[in-house]
C-alpha cells in the first residue's frame, strides 16, 4: 500500500466534511433558489421587496399555460390549481412585522412560516390552526424583547430570515376574483413606534 | 427504455467511472501529492454526498401503488438526513403533513412510465376518496412539472370539479389524451407523451396521517 497515515487523515477528513456539509445544507440551497426568485423576479410584476407579501396575479392562475415572460421560472413550475399563492421573504433584523389576515368566512387558507436554514415549518396561521376569522399577528425574530401589543398573537421565529407562503383556496373559476381579493389582503407592515411599547 | 433499466444503466456507468477514477488517481503512487489529495477528497466527498442523497430519497420515501410520498417533512424534530431526503423529493417549502399531504407519480400501478400513448383509469372505491377536512385534488403535468394545454382548459380534477360517481358510489377518473365518450366530466386530459400526476390532500384525515389510507393505483385500460 502506498498510503501514508497523513495522506489518509487529510483525504478522509476533507471527504467526510464535504459530504456532511453538502447533505446538511441541501435544504438551505433549495430555499436559496426561492429567495432569489422572490427578491429577484416575483410573479411577473417585478421583484417582491423584502418584508412584503405579493399574491400571484389572477391571470397567472386563470391561464397557467401562458405565464408572463417576466415571471420567475419557479412561479411557473409546479402544477397547482387549488390555491392562490402569496409569498414573501422576511428579514426580522429590522424589527418585528405585523401580519394582517382578513375575515375568511370558513374558506380554506393557510400562511406557512418556514425557517429557510433547514426547510422546517415553525408556525402556521390558517383555517386548521387559528380559524378563519380576521386577525393580526406579530412576527418576531429570535432576539426580540418587549411585549406584544394587545389584540395581537405572537409568532416567534427561530431565525431572522423567514420564508412565508400563503395559500387561499379557489373554489371555482367564478370564485377566482373573490379568492384573489382575500389573498391580497394578507399583508405585512412593520410594527410602528406606538405599537412597539 | 423503462425507468428501471435507466436507473440500472446510470448506476453501472457510475461504478465504471468511479472504478477508473480510484484506480488511476488514488492508488497510483506517482500521482499522490497533498494538493491532489485535497482536490480528490473534496470531489469524492461531493460525489458520495450526491449518491447518499439519491439513496436517502429512495429509502425515506413511502411508496403506495406506484405513488411516492414522505411523512414528517417540514417537522423541526427530524434529523438532517430526513430533511435532505424531503428537499430532494419535494424541492421547496413543503407543508407539514397535518396541513397537507402530497403524492406524486410518473408510473402506473404496474410500474410502467405514464404516457398519453395509453389510456388510464384511477378508480376510487365507494367512500374511498381521500379523507380530509379541507379539499383534495389530482393534477396533471408534463414530466417537467408544467401544465398540459388541452381543449377544455382542465388542469386538475378535485372535490370541486363536479366528478360524477358510478352507480355503486365509486369514482373513476379517466387519464387520457382523447376525451372518454360519455365520461367527459371525469376526464383529466393527458398530453400525447409522458406525464406526471400530483395528488394533494389538505387537512388530511387521521387515516392518511396514520398511513392506513392507500392511494389507488393508476391502471392502464387495455383495448377491448
Amino acid at each position: 500500500m502506498m498510503w501514508e497515515l497523513g495522506d489518509l487523515l487529510i483525504f478522509g477528513s476533507i471527504m467526510i466534511v464535504t459530504w456532511f456539509l453538502f447533505i446538511y445544507n441541501w435544504p438551505r440551497l433549495i430555499l436559496y433558489i426561492y429567495k432569489r426568485a422572490i427578491l429577484g423576479k416575483g410573479f411577473g410584476d417585478g421583484p417582491i421587496p423584502v418584508n412584503t407579501l405579493q399574491t400571484e396575479p389572477q391571470t397567472l392562475f386563470a391561464d397557467p399555460i401562458h405565464p408572463p415572460a417576466s415571471a420567475s421560472n419557479l412561479a411557473t413550475t409546479g402544477v397547482n390549481r387549488d390555491t392562490l399563492l402569496t409569498v414573501g421573504w422576511l428579514d426580522l433584523r429590522k424589527g418585528p412585522l405585523s401580519l394582517h389576515i382578513p375575515e375568511m368566512n370558513g374558506r380554506y387558507y393557510s400562511v406557512q412560516f418556514t425557517n429557510p436554514s433547514n426547510n422546517t415549518v415553525f408556525a402556521y396561521v390558517g383555517r386548521r390552526t387559528t380559524g378563519t376569522t380576521a386577525g393580526d399577528y406579530l412576527i418576531t425574530g429570535p432576539n426580540r424583547k418587549g411585549e406584544v401589543p394587545s389584540g395581537m398573537r405572537q409568532i416567534s421565529s427561530p431565525n431572522n430570515s423567514v420564508l412565508v407562503i400563503g395559500r387561499v383556496l379557489v373554489e371555482s373559476d367564478s370564485d377566482l376574483p373573490a379568492a384573489h381579493h382575500l389573498a391580497e389582503q394578507i399583508q405585512l407592515t412593520p410594527l410602528n413606534q406606538e405599537g412597539s411599547i | 427504455m423503462s425507468a428501471r433499466t435507466y436507473s440500472y444503466l446510470t448506476v453501472l456507468i457510475g461504478v465504471v467511472i468511479g472504478f477508473f477514477f480510484i484506480y488511476s488517481f488514488i492508488f497510483n503512487p506517482s500521482a499522490r501529492t497533498v494538493r491532489n489529495d485535497v482536490i480528490q477528497s473534496f470531489l469524492v466527498g461531493f460525489g458520495l454526498a450526491f449518491i447518499t442523497l439519491q439513496i436517502l430519497g429512495r429509502i425515506k420515501a413511502t411508496k403506495v401503488n406506484g405513488w411516492t410520498t414522505m411523512f414528517r417533512c417540514g417537522e423541526p424534530s427530524i434529523g438532517f438526513l430526513s430533511r435532505a431526503a424531503c428537499a430532494l423529493t419535494f424541492p421547496g417549502p413543503i407543508n407539514l403533513p397535518q396541513e397537507a399531504m402530497y403524492w406524486t407519480t410518473d408510473l402506473d400501478g404496474a410500474g410502467h412510465v405514464l404516457s398519453g400513448a395509453h389510456n388510464y383509469v384511477m378508480h376510487f372505491p365507494a367512500e374511498q376518496l381521500p379523507p380530509n377536512d379541507a379539499f383534495w385534488s389530482l393534477t396533471m403535468g408534463f414530466d417537467n412539472n408544467r401544465f398540459v394545454p388541452n381543449p377544455i382548459n382542465r388542469y386538475s380534477v378535485s372535490d370541486r370539479s363536479g366528478l360524477v360517481p358510478n352507480a355503486d358510489g365509486s369514482v373513476d377518473i379517466y387519464l387520457q389524451n382523447v376525451a372518454p365518450a360519455g365520461h367527459e366530466s371525469n376526464w383529466l386530459p393527458a398530453p400525447a407523451g409522458k406525464f406526471i400526476l400530483w395528488l394533494r390532500v389538505y387537512q388530511p384525515g387521521p387515516a392518511i396521517l396514520s398511513g392506513e389510507y392507500r392511494v389507488p393505483p393508476v391502471m392502464e385500460t387495455r383495448a377491448q
